[in-house]
């Protein structure tokens, strides 16, 4: 028998778990855009923004603000640092494409290991945001996790159109993936277009992983799966088109969610990976059509 | 030879510049300068390097030997620093952002100012000035324009760093030559206006009435210097470019 109430909060949570991976969507195609690289770091950012926030949070005891505000911090200088250590130096012996994005896999399993022995194998929680019951519309439960989710997620959409559409320096970023050297031909700094960029997905990383993290947990390896889930939702939205990345990203949470509802929670994978083909058989292009 | 160039105060001075691509050395070896005021022009058949020479100077091919510009050795490949020395190249093809707007592609071409502000807002107008066709065109995307209008943005754009040295790579490639004539003929004011040019350029008649000087490359190695003045015929030129 069809459960409507049950399908419809099957629907707000794959949404809310869209998000999460149309942020991440979102990194991959920051830099991708300004250095071609695919970075497969994106899962270590998001691992250790929850992660953070929970060390903060557990033994400084810290308000969960300025937790979260210093985790996000602390993973954004962390991928200028190895935009600085690992990508800059093989960018500058002209390494393949490959050389880099091998190097980047390399990181992300440097940082799942390195967490592994400084905080152990346990995954961790962090407190809900807001500690109310969950607002009930119909036979619906919406906790409030799951609103802050929407909303957060909304709201840096909306900063990243304002940021690449309205400011110089983020018009001179969109400068460097529509022609990187004309752009610098113009003066801009492209390297420091490049080290701006990883510090951004860094950042959207580790709210993303902020974000989840009560609702889940966060472990020393929950950094792959998610990166998996982003890079889909990327190539869904057409890679290197942020925005039809977070759209890809709120598809695959969908069909994830919709496949759980329908066929049973041994199939979101299958859901996934069902997207991503059929997205690569038939629009290869990705949601919003050609890419640039 | 060129006697009144020489006594000019050379502002670039390009010397035993090579470059490669891969295994291949496209440029050998070349000295080449541009003096205070003057528009030199480049000429020689496709492949020949001209393209690798400008690029090379910018910073932008894996080249050897020095650039100087202004006394200053320009590094050998940054070039966003060799951009903000006030070198500046409008590039074989023209590198537009075709997907953003005119108005954005200026803005950046001001990069280096900020992009706004009043000095931002003073080279604006002067740039539409001399290309009014721009300003019926600011919140189009550029890649929706003409050809033409394409590389009057391209040089637009340039010309919104206030450059103490322009490079322009074959602007008049694929253009009408009423187009071509209109380009050109804004050059020629530009560089009477007192910037020095350095100019690519195959249709060699157009440029010898523009310029100085003007060197051949072929080859990759400079096979000629012309003195415009003593071109009078296209058998003068043919012994240049052949011998
Ligand atoms: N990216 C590249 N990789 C390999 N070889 C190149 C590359 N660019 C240019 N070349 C080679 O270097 C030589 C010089 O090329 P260049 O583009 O400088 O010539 P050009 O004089 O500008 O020609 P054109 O008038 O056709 O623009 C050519 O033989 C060309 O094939
Ligand atoms: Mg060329």
């Amino acid at each position: 028998m069809f459960d409507l109430a049950y399908f419809s909060q099957t629907l707000v949570n794959g949404l809310s778990v869209g998000c999460i991976y149309g942020l991440i969507g979102i990194g991959f195609c920051v830099i991708y855009n300004a250095s071609g690289i695919v970075n497969f770091a994106q899962g270590a950012f998001v691992m250790l923004g929850g992660m953070i926030t929970y060390v903060l949070l557990t033994t400084l005891h810290l308000p969960m603000i300025v937790a979260g505000s210093i985790a996000i911090i602390v993973v954004a200088l962390l991928g200028v640092l190895i935009e600085r250590i690992v990508v800059r130096p093989l960018w500058d012996r002209n390494a393949t494409m490959f050389v880099m994005i091998l190097a980047t896999l390399a990181v992300q399993i440097v940082i799942e290991r390195t967490t592994l022995i400084l905080v152990g194998d346990q995954p961790k929680s962090i407190p809900v945001f807001t500690d109310l019951p969950p607002i009930r519309i119909g036979g619906v439960s919406i906790g409030y996790q799951t609103l802050w989710i929407i909303g957060v997620s909304l709201v840096l959409i909306a900063l990243l159109a304002l940021f690449f559409q309205k400011t110089l320096v983020g018009r001179a970023m969109r400068a460097c993936s529509i022609n990187r050297e004309a752009a610098a031909l113009q003066g801009i700094p492209v390297s420091r277009m490049l080290a701006l960029s990883f510090a951004l997905s860094a950042a959207l990383g580790a709210i993303a992983g902020i974000l989840l993290t009560p609702t889940q947990f966060t472990a020393f390896n929950v950094g792959t799966p998610f990166a998996i889930s982003g890079f889909i939702a990327a190539i869904v939205g057409g890679f290197g088109r942020p925005f039809g990345a977070f759209l890809g990203g709120i598809a695959l949470g969908l069909a994830q969610a919709l496949a759980v509802f329908g066929l049973g929670s041994g199939l979101k994978n299958v859901a996934a990976l069902s997207v991503l083909l059929i997205f690569l058989f038939l629009r290869p292009s990705g949601i919003l059509g050609a890419a640039k | 030879m060129m006697s009144e160039s020489r006594s000019r105060e050379k502002i670039l001075e390009i010397q035993a510049l090579s470059a490669r691509y891969g295994q291949i050395e496209a440029l050998h070896s070349v000295d080449l300068d541009v003096g205070e005021g003057e528009l030199v022009a480049v000429l020689g058949p496709n492949g020949a390097g001209k393209s690798t020479l400008l690029r090379s100077v910018m910073g932008l091919t894996s080249s050897t030997g020095t650039v100087r510009f202004r006394d200053k050795i320009l590094p050998r490949r940054d070039t966003s620093a060799i951009a903000r020395s006030g070198i500046v190249l409008v590039p074989e093809g023209r590198g537009i952002f075709g997907p953003m707007t005119v108005q954005e592609n200026l803005q950046l071409g001001a990069y280096l100012i900020g992009g706004r502000g009043a000095d931002f807002e003073r080279r604006r107008e002067k740039v539409l000035a001399l290309f009014p066709r721009l300003k019926e065109r600011l919140t189009q995307t550029a890649g929706s324009m003409s050809g033409g209008e394409q590389q009057m943005l391209a040089v637009g754009r340039a010309l919104m760093s206030e450059p103490r040295l322009l490079l322009l790579d074959e602007p008049s490639l694929g253009l009408a030559p009423k187009v071509t004539a209109e380009i050109l003929e804004t050059l020629g004011r530009l560089n009477r206006d007192g910037l020095p040019i350095l100019l690519v350029e195959q249709k060699a008649p157009l440029a010898l009435k523009l310029a100085n000087r003007a060197y051949v490359v072929s080859n990759g190695r400079i096979s000629a210097q012309i003195d415009p003045r003593e071109i009078k015929s296209h058998a003068d030129l043919a012994h240049h470019y052949f011998n």
